[in-house]
């Protein structure tokens, strides 16, 4: 199964990927690119929709660190939406729940990121 | 009943390139569902056996390797699942990711951390052949 990717803008400065299928070797390049590319556009606080992933790696896990580290240096903030608690155990078990801010709903996370844009 | 005693053995190949690495997973995924595994133990011999192939694409991809193969053994016992996934791509880095903090953590060392974590046994040797050779086991029940 492959990835695919929608990426949608919330406001000039935010953005929602909406991911689905599995984040591997194989596909993780294409999340990171996105990432690049929404930043490099001026936006600064994503959210990615890992409600209907089904499958995710150390590599998918390594982008996301990795786009995590670059917001945070301009200000920005990437958050997840992950309701499965299968997707939901990879990051506890490797204690990065406690790096990311995670939510159930797409609106629970849309206020979070509202506020932390001060608005 | 009495105890199975020889294993049934099922083995794999697969190029050493990122887009087969879901083929190694979706075997796995087979052999440990006809065990009694539960539902997570399945999907944690899943993650298992895609991060040791992982590590070695990753390693053929740096050395320029990626027309080499990935071999993937098991060994099925009624309650223990024993898996070897061996390449001849080189060594496979010592990595400490326990003592790391979370967000200090790469691919290299979270693929480890995560093999660690999801088996009941799990070593990493070098081969004579130049490669490594990752040994898992889960045991079931």
């Amino acid at each position: 199964m492959n990835l695919k990717m929608n990426t949608r803008s919330i406001d000039d400065r935010a953005s929602l990927i909406d991911l689905e299928g599995e984040i591997d070797v194989y596909t993780a390049p294409n999340l990171k690119q996105q990432i690049i590319t929404l930043l490099d556009s001026g936006v600064r606080h994503i959210l990615i929709d890992l409600t209907n992933v089904e499958y995710l790696d150390s590599t998918a896990l390594g982008v996301l660190i990795g786009g995590l580290k670059r917001l945070r240096e301009r200000d920005g903030s990437l958050d997840l939406i992950c309701p499965n608690p299968r997707i939901k155990r990879v990051f506890e078990i490797t204690g990065l729940d406690k790096i990311f801010d995670m939510y159930t709903t797409e609106e629970e996370a849309l206020d979070k990121m509202r506020a932390k844009e001060g608005k | 009943m009495a105890v199975e005693t020889t294993p049934a053995v099922v083995e794999l190949s697969i190029p050493c390139r990122p887009e087969f690495v879901s083929v190694a997973r979706l075997a796995m995924l087979g052999v440990a569902s006809r065990m009694q595994f539960t539902y997570d133990e399945v999907e944690d011999i899943r993650l298992a056996v895609g991060e040791a192939c992982t590590t070695a694409v990753g390693r053929a991809m740096n050395a320029n390797k990626t027309n080499a193969q990935i071999t993937i053994r098991s060994e099925i016992l009624e309650n223990k699942l024993t898996i070897e996934v061996e390449d001849k791509v080189g060594r496979m880095p010592e990595v400490t990711a326990a003592a790391a903090p979370p967000e200090s953590l790469n691919e290299e060392n979270l693929g480890a951390l995560l093999m660690e974590l999801l088996v009941d046994e799990f070593t990493v040797e070098p081969t004579a052949e130049g490669g490594t050779r990752v040994r898992m086991v889960k045991y079931a029940g």
